[in-house]
């Protein structure tokens, strides 16, 4: 099956900065993919690429098996909806609901027209406010508003940029359930940009890391665990995210830094690197911590009530980890880590790539 | 003990204050309090000596500025009318082609890269900055050869040519006001780029397009330099007129106190209009992005 949208080798510069370097990306059809990167990674870039709103300088956009690198951004049968300003101040709610159905592409009769209206609003439960002003709206309202446009119509992919970032938690995780529900009942394609982990695990079939205008890794959040593709990836993905080590390869064993004894090698499968400075990169949930391994330095601790947040300094590096339960932790206390059976990766230590591959065929 | 002290300071440093105020209003105003009264004196009573702060209004100056009653027709008359109507329709006119102008290029400079954008609006901005007289003699030498010296195309041309580059500059800053995704959102939904710019983006900076045709009328009624060398004797503005009014029986103080007054008058009316937009369109425009 071909994909809904198909991006190859996607690049765009803006005054000879470059944005993208090389996007290559894939939405299935029916699927919602999680766009995951920091500020200024290329999510924008590559949504509004995709719209046909900015001019790739090379690669090909395919949508629904049709090549729209050229095409106008009014043909390509796609919905947006931006993170900060959506709403046409000179329309009210429901004539911006409307607006797509109105115009010369999409044009339905004026009854179809208020009978999508009617049911897109009571899907976002916003039937009340259809006759308001949009500048009346609160910000969560103004959202719902922008989402009820870009669903009121059936295109072939929903492009949304950060539609949530800008609204406080509660409003964020209640619309973000809505947006499932909707896809779930009209199998909907969505690519959804986010800087938010929660907010794309929570949301995505799928996840692809993004950073500095190029994909690192596309695929399930348990592929993207099972094996991290690069230390960034570890870096953006977890809650606490990945702790990294630093780390030398010698003599068949890896020395971490202030560490007693070497780990074995056999646990990372084969390697890719020659002796030298790596990066260990370990999920804090595959770190024991306890009255065994080596001493770390309890650096700051969050009580969350029901569990205490904690980071740790250790001579190679520190990180977070959630302790479950009410561990009688204090800031400063020393505290004994040991990295879990078979767990951990390694990184090369100045590129990032992984250079650990256990459980993969050579 | 020091409390007591520092409200006699407080004290002082307030009626200073309004001392101060008081002689800046007077300097301000008093000239055209003046204006006001003198525009209501006969020519004897002008003269009088002490002068008259009591006496009978004459309405004949401004009679004949709007050509009304016996006084247009008089000898006397040194046809300020004419020059009021041709200050109004050069006026309008330039205005309104200059806010045109300068909302098509401002929304191109806000919206679109091309090649040398920064040195063109230099160069737009540039012929506001230019001292009208160092080019004076070449204009006129300009607007004789083509025909347009002394008509109300030429004081049109000149009403739009000072305007023009204030109007793009103001315009582009309220239009840098507009978020790129309005075109973005009517695009992606099927329309055209030229119906997002005409109904939906010139509706958002409707107050823009009128602060800055109130900016335009105020510097074309204004407009001195340009007008006194290129028109001589059938299309002369207000203020050229004002300047070398004299009639069959010599200066016509009353009629040109008048004149003064009136031409006063759309200035504060449009500034009133304007003034939410004051310094918004100056900052806007001139500090505005990029």
């Amino acid at each position: 099956m071909s994909a809904m949208l198909d991006i190859r080798g996607l690049k765009k510069a803006y005054r000879r900065k470059a944005a993208l370097r090389g996007i290559d990306l894939a939405v299935e059809e029916h699927e919602i993919l999680a766009l995951l990167g920091p500020t200024g990674a290329g999510k924008s870039s590559t949504l509004l690429a995709a719209a046909g709103l900015v001019e790739p300088d090379a690669g090909t956009i395919r949508l629904a098996g049709r090549d729209v690198t050229g095409a106008e951004a009014s043909s390509r049968d796609v919905s947006i909806v931006f993170e900060g300003f959506n709403l046409l101040p000179v329309l009210n709610v429901r004539d911006n609901i409307a607006f797509a159905l109105r115009s010369p592409k999409y044009r339905e009769a004026e009854a179809e027209i208020a009978r999508r209206v009617g049911r897109t609003a009571e899907l976002l439960r916003i039937a009340h406010l259809l006759d308001r002003d949009t500048g009346t709206l609160s910000g969560g309202e103004r959202q719902r508003v922008s989402i009820a446009r870009a669903l009121v119509r059936r295109p072939l992919l929903y492009l949304l940029d950060e539609p949530l970032s800008a609204l406080d938690l509660k409003l964020r995780e209640g619309l973000r359930a809505e947006l499932r529900q909707i896809h779930r009942e009209h199998g909907t394609t969505m690519l959804y940009a986010t800087h938010d982990y929660h907010g794309a695990i929570a949301i995505a079939d799928r996840i692809a890391i993004i950073d500095e205008g190029r994909i690192l890794q596309t695929g399930t959040i348990e592929a993207i665990y099972a094996r991290p593709a690069e230390a960034f990836v570890g870096r953006l993905v977890g809650s606490p995210s990945m702790a990294f080590f630093e780390a030398e390869l010698r003599d068949g064993g890896l020395l971490v830094k202030g560490f007693g004894a070497p780990l074995a090698l056999s646990r990372f499968g084969r390697l890719a690197a020659a002796n030298g400075p790596v990066t260990l990169g370990v999920w804090p949930e595959d770190i024991v911590v306890g009255e065994e391994g080596e001493p770390g330095r309890v650096y700051a601790v969050d009580n969350r009530g029901y569990e205490v947040a904690i980071q740790i300094e250790t001579p190679a590096g520190s990180f977070r980890k959630v302790l479950e339960g009410r561990r009688p932790v204090g800031q400063g206390d020393t505290i004994r880590v040991r990295i879990g059976e078979g767990a951990g990766f390694l990184f090369d230590a100045t590129s990032g790539a992984r250079v650990s591959h256990q459980g993969e065929r050579a | 003990m020091t409390a007591t002290r520092n409200q006699a300071y407080a004290h002082l440093s307030r009626w200073i204050l309004l001392v101060l105020l008081g002689l800046y209003t007077i300097y301000n105003l008093g000239p055209i309090l003046w204006l006001m009264i003198s525009s209501l004196k006969s020519r004897a009573d002008l003269f009088a000596m002490p002068p008259k702060l009591v006496f009978e209004p004459d309405f004949s100056g401004y009679q004949s500025v709007f050509g009304v009653g016996a006084a247009r027709d008089s000898a006397s008359s040194v046809g300020v009318f004419d020059s009021l109507m041709t200050s109004v329709f050069v006026s309008t006119v330039g205005t309104t082609v200059a806010v045109f102008l300068g909302t098509l290029a401002g929304y191109v400079c806000s919206r679109f890269e091309f090649r040398g954008k920064g040195d063109f609006m230099f160069f737009v901005l540039s012929t506001r900055m230019l001292p009208p007289v160092a080019v004076l003699v070449f204009y006129h030498m300009m607007f004789a050869r083509l025909g347009l010296a002394d008509t109300w195309l030429g004081l049109v041309l000149i009403a739009v040519f000072v305007n023009v580059g204030l109007a793009t500059w103001i315009m582009k800053g309220f239009f840098d006001g507009v978020p790129k995704e309005v075109e973005q959102i009517a695009i992606v939904n099927g329309y055209s780029r030229i119906y997002a710019f005409l109904r939906l983006v010139l509706p958002m900076v409707k107050g823009g397009i009128a602060a800055t045709a109130g900016f335009c009328f105020i510097f074309a009624w204004n407009e001195f330099a340009f007008a006194s060398i290129l028109t001589t004797t059938r299309a002369k503005t207000l203020p050229v007129k004002i300047s070398t009014a004299s009639g069959a029986t010599g200066i016509e103080w009353t009629q040109i106190c008048a004149a003064g007054v009136v031409l006063i008058i759309p200035v504060l009316v449009f500034f009133y209009l304007i003034r939410r937009h004051l310094l918004m369109g100056m900052t806007f425009g001139v500090l505005g992005r990029r």
